[in-house]
């Protein structure tokens, strides 16, 4: 069996020669970081690389292949390198009518967790899948079946829950003191596609247009309730954080809520909704 | 202190002492300067705008369209289209606002004279023009032929409709209209813009052009004046782009190199041709 | 020149905290930006290049432009208090001519903005030389380097001289006199260390070179991969757009107080040139990226004869999909030949 890389840039020519307007996947820069890549011709799919360093989401750049790329004809089919978190917004983003399935052709990578010596992530440490729930191609690494899923048993987040609140708001407000309100967290994420997000409305002005520590704090409180049932724990929020601020732990403890509510993990079933996208007259908790 | 720093974005408090319904959604305000010495030198040329405070709300800029020296009031154009104008919407007579300005460039028409004078105004984009015609009406025999194109989507959304007899009995003055979609009474033309004028096919010949509208019209009348023959030199537009400051600082109106709130918004077409991908 | 000891600096630097408002690097969770401090003992000594640049202090993120109180009695139009006077310390000579590109926009061209400038008057720069270009540094593309004295008040420069680390300062305007007035140290020449330079970067090409290449396909694939966050114009020293807003400060029965706020903002976001109505003649990253290279490369060179880049490599580290300004630049240099 040809190696991960190869397996990718295999499968991406494939598509290519087969209707698929664009890959996207991930390349390596000049200066050596990786980055993701936009294939349009199947003589450039040697450009595609594949590592633990690999750590956003591809799926967020499905939004921008929404509409036609001309007047009167469909729009385009794009294909996609995916991780298994990243192929639950798949999922997600049929079910809510953002895209249509045949639309995007996944090209999964069966996950192994990160490799023996590099810093694994929260999310791979807790990953329920190592093979997309999802996927048009499956990639896999020769001899490695995938560790069995493991289960999120959530520690970080009951350790926290452990402080007092007054202890848990001193430590989250010191994390957004250097935040920066650059968005890159919610615009990396393939959940946050809002026309006009809350925190930049005019009408009505929901949050002031201050970078300043009230709004930063609203903002982040803000965006892990809105995607509170639909993130899909790929961490790219936190990967592309330019402050390294620990976002995936806001998102894990509603994540939570949401388990223990709902029983509901995001993204494993395109026909299930979202708990907080629906209303469930029969649905109702006990207060 | 403050004095060595004048503060360029602090308004002046002025009055609102007229309001009237132009067009469906659009309204025109009277607004006086309190302060005598301000209103005196609030001295304004045609095709120069101010940015209106609806104070709590937010800062915009409107297109001047009165002419100075006719009244004491400045007069603005709103149409109704977000927060700011809508909240304007909203004030009376005898509010308060503020206005900054005068604001941008205006026409130069010192170096129109003598020439004939094309005017294309779409929809609101009108309201910038008006003081043009109205300078050119004051001082009618430095212009040659002045042939006005004005036009909207529908009749309810042309502007200073009880002008326009008064702009056809001047000397040598042509008005057009025409209507996107007419109404069953209406009289004049049916079409876009550039169909009528390409109708009436006026001669470039000794002529300067002046256009003003939505972007997209701007793009299309710009085609058939070149159709017409009418040379890049020849073409003038007053422009908008989103603009916040007014006075250049905050970046948001540039089209390539340049600011329209500093160096224009009226602008000799060539010299912003090439940056239309940040207007239209 | 003054030869100063480290701990004669750092006892400088404590008696100017007491009389005026010191801001130095510093830590914060891991990051380095430029902070108040009360003493040297709150400064991150050990920095290549910080984080956020300085640029906060001079074009605060927030700032206030006037108050306006509506009231029964009238409406009455406030100003913002002066800044205090304030030193810059430890700014690196990328950030200075920052600074002068922002100079260019908000001081020399009519209006001034008033804000700014009377930041800038009540501010002092001194500045700590590089020792060497740093990984993601560029500033000799873009005609600084690592001991550039423009924009700085006073200069100062690490040497090591019998395994002792002094501080070498050059005091180059009145500004810089006054405040080095008290300053402790050897009056006495010295030769100055030169930075180590990195080779073989790319040559930045002139406006018109640019200006050719607007409608290249190149700028539709560089910007495939933005995101269109705000990172890179809010690290970098030279970037100085902003969103001007008003809001309620204060409602009281009768009195109402509200704040002309503005904040930074970017034009690689989507909304920013979305007008009134909806259009937004920027609707791709693609155009917007495109945009926020040719204003540093060709409209502020066209408009002020300067560039809009100092080189300091912030939006190379910054960006979460390294879009890198100096492929950029190289990318340019390839396509004009």
């Amino acid at each position: 069996m040809s190696s991960v890389e190869q397996q990718i840039r295999d499968a991406a020519r494939q598509y290519l020669e087969n209707g698929v307007y664009c890959v996207t996947g991930y390349e390596r820069g000049p200066r050596g970081k990786v980055r993701p890549a936009f294939i349009y011709q199947a003589s450039d799919v040697d450009r595609l690389v594949w590592g633990p360093e690999c750590d956003l989401n591809l799926v967020n750049y499905v939004h921008q292949f929404k509409q036609p790329l001309r007047r009167g004809e469909p729009p385009p089919k794009v294909a996609v390198v995916v991780r298994p978190c990243d192929a639950r917004a798949i999922n997600l983003l049929v079910h809510e009518q953002q895209i249509k399935r045949e639309n995007v052709k996944a090209i999964g990578v069966a996950c192994t967790g990160a490799t023996p010596g590099d810093p694994e992530r929260q999310a791979c440490q807790v990953c329920h899948e190592r093979v997309p729930v999802t996927y048009d191609t499956l990639v896999q690494a020769e001899g490695e079946a995938g560790a069995p899923p493991a289960q999120d048993n959530y520690t970080d987040i009951v350790d926290m829950e452990n402080w007092t609140p007054r202890q848990r708001l001193d430590y989250w407000l010191k994390e957004f003191d250097r935040c920066i309100r650059c968005y890159a967290c919610r615009q990396a994420c393939p959940g946050c596609y809002c026309f006009e997000c809350v925190a930049e409305q005019v009408d009505p002005h929901w949050t002031s247009i201050a970078l300043e520590l009230p709004e930063k704090y609203f903002f982040h409180v803000m965006r892990a309730f809105h995607l509170a049932g639909r993130c899909v724990a790929c961490d790219a929020c936190e990967a592309a954080c330019p402050m390294d601020i620990p976002l995936s732990q806001l998102n894990r403890k509603l994540a939570k809520e949401v388990e223990a509510l709902f029983g509901y993990h995001t993204g494993e079933d395109p026909e299930k909704a979202p708990p907080l996208t629906t209303f469930n007259p029969a649905e109702r908790l006990p207060l | 202190m403050s004095h060595s720093h004048p503060n360029p974005m602090k308004p002046n408090l002025a009055t609102i002492t007229g309001i009237r319904n132009l067009a469906t959604g659009i309204k025109l305000l009277q607004v006086k300067l309190d302060d005598p010495q301000v209103s005196r030198d609030f001295d304004y040329q045609p095709g120069q705008f101010a940015e209106l405070s609806a104070f709590g709300v937010g800062e915009s800029p409107f297109g001047i369209t009165s002419t100075r020296g006719h009244g004491e009031e400045i007069e603005l154009a709103i149409n109704r289209v977000g927060t700011v104008t809508e909240a304007v919407h909203r004030l009376d007579v005898g509010d308060k606002v503020g206005v900054r300005g005068p604001l941008g460039n205006g026409f130069p028409m010192d170096q129109f004279k003598g020439k004939n004078v094309v005017v294309l105004g779409g929809g609101i984009g009108g309201a910038p023009l008006r003081p043009v015609i109205q300078t050119i009406l004051d001082n009618r025999a430095d212009y040659g032929k002045l042939s006005i194109f004005w036009a909207a989507r529908s009749p309810d959304l042309l502007v200073f409709t009880e002008e326009y007899d008064y702009w056809r009995a001047q000397p040598n003055t042509e008005l057009y209209l025409t209507v996107d979609v007419r109404t069953p009474d209406w009289p004049h033309k049916e079409g876009l813009i550039t169909t009528l004028i390409e109708g009436v096919n006026p001669s470039p010949e000794n002529a300067i052009t002046i256009t003003c509208g939505p972007p997209i019209m701007i793009k299309f009348a710009m085609l058939s004046l070149k159709k017409l023959g009418f040379k890049p030199d020849q073409n003038w537009v007053t422009l908008e782009a989103k603009m916040k400051c007014g006075i250049g600082k905050c970046g948001r109106c540039n089209l390539g190199p340049v600011f329209v709130c500093t160096d224009g918004p009226v602008f000799r077409f060539d010299r912003v041709e090439g940056f239309m991908e940040s207007f239209v | 020149m003054k030869v100063l000891t480290q701990a004669q600096l750092k006892a400088w630097l404590d008696d100017l905290a007491h009389n005026l408002t010191l801001v130095a690097p510093v830590n914060v969770q891991g990051k380095l930006e430029y902070g108040k401090v009360s003493g040297s003992g709150d400064v991150a000594w050990d920095y290549q290049r910080t984080d956020m640049s300085p640029k906060t202090w001079l074009f605060p993120a927030t700032e206030s432009v006037l108050t306006v109180r509506q009231a029964q009695d009238g409406t009455q139009i406030l100003e913002p208090p002066e800044p205090p006077p304030t030193v810059l310390f430890g700014v690196r000579p990328c950030d200075a001519r920052g600074n002068l590109a922002i100079d260019a926009l908000f001081l020399n061209k009519a209006p001034s903005d008033s804000q700014y400038a009377r930041h800038r008057e009540a501010t002092t720069l001194i500045g700590v030389a590089c020792p060497q270009m740093w990984a993601s540094c560029f500033c000799t593309v873009v005609g600084g380097a690592p001991n550039s004295t423009e924009g700085l008040d006073i200069l100062l420069t690490e040497l090591q001289e019998d395994k002792q680390t002094l501080f070498a300062a050059q005091v180059l305007t009145e500004k810089g006199q006054k405040l080095a007035a008290n300053m402790p140290g050897t009056e006495r020449e010295v030769a100055l260390p030169s930075p180590k330079l990195t080779a073989g970067l790319p040559t930045l090409r002139p406006s018109a070179e640019w200006q050719a290449r607007f409608n290249e396909v190149y700028w539709q694939r560089v910007g495939d991969r933005c995101l269109a966050c705000r990172a890179c114009t809010f690290v970098c020293p030279a970037c100085r757009c902003f969103d001007v807003r008003d809001e309620v400060a204060s409602r009281q029965p009768g009195v109402q107080v509200f704040e002309r706020l503005r904040a930074w903002d970017a034009c690689t976001s989507e909304p920013y040139r979305r007008i009134a109505g909806g259009h937004n003649p920027r609707p791709t990253p693609q155009s917007r990226l495109r945009n926020r290279f040719y204003c540093k490369f060709m409209y502020y060179p066209q408009d002020f004869g300067s560039l809009g880049c100092v080189g300091c490599g912030r939006c190379i580290d910054a960006c979460p999909v390294n879009i890198d300004i100096l492929e950029v630049i190289a990318s340019v240099e390839k396509m004009a030949g």
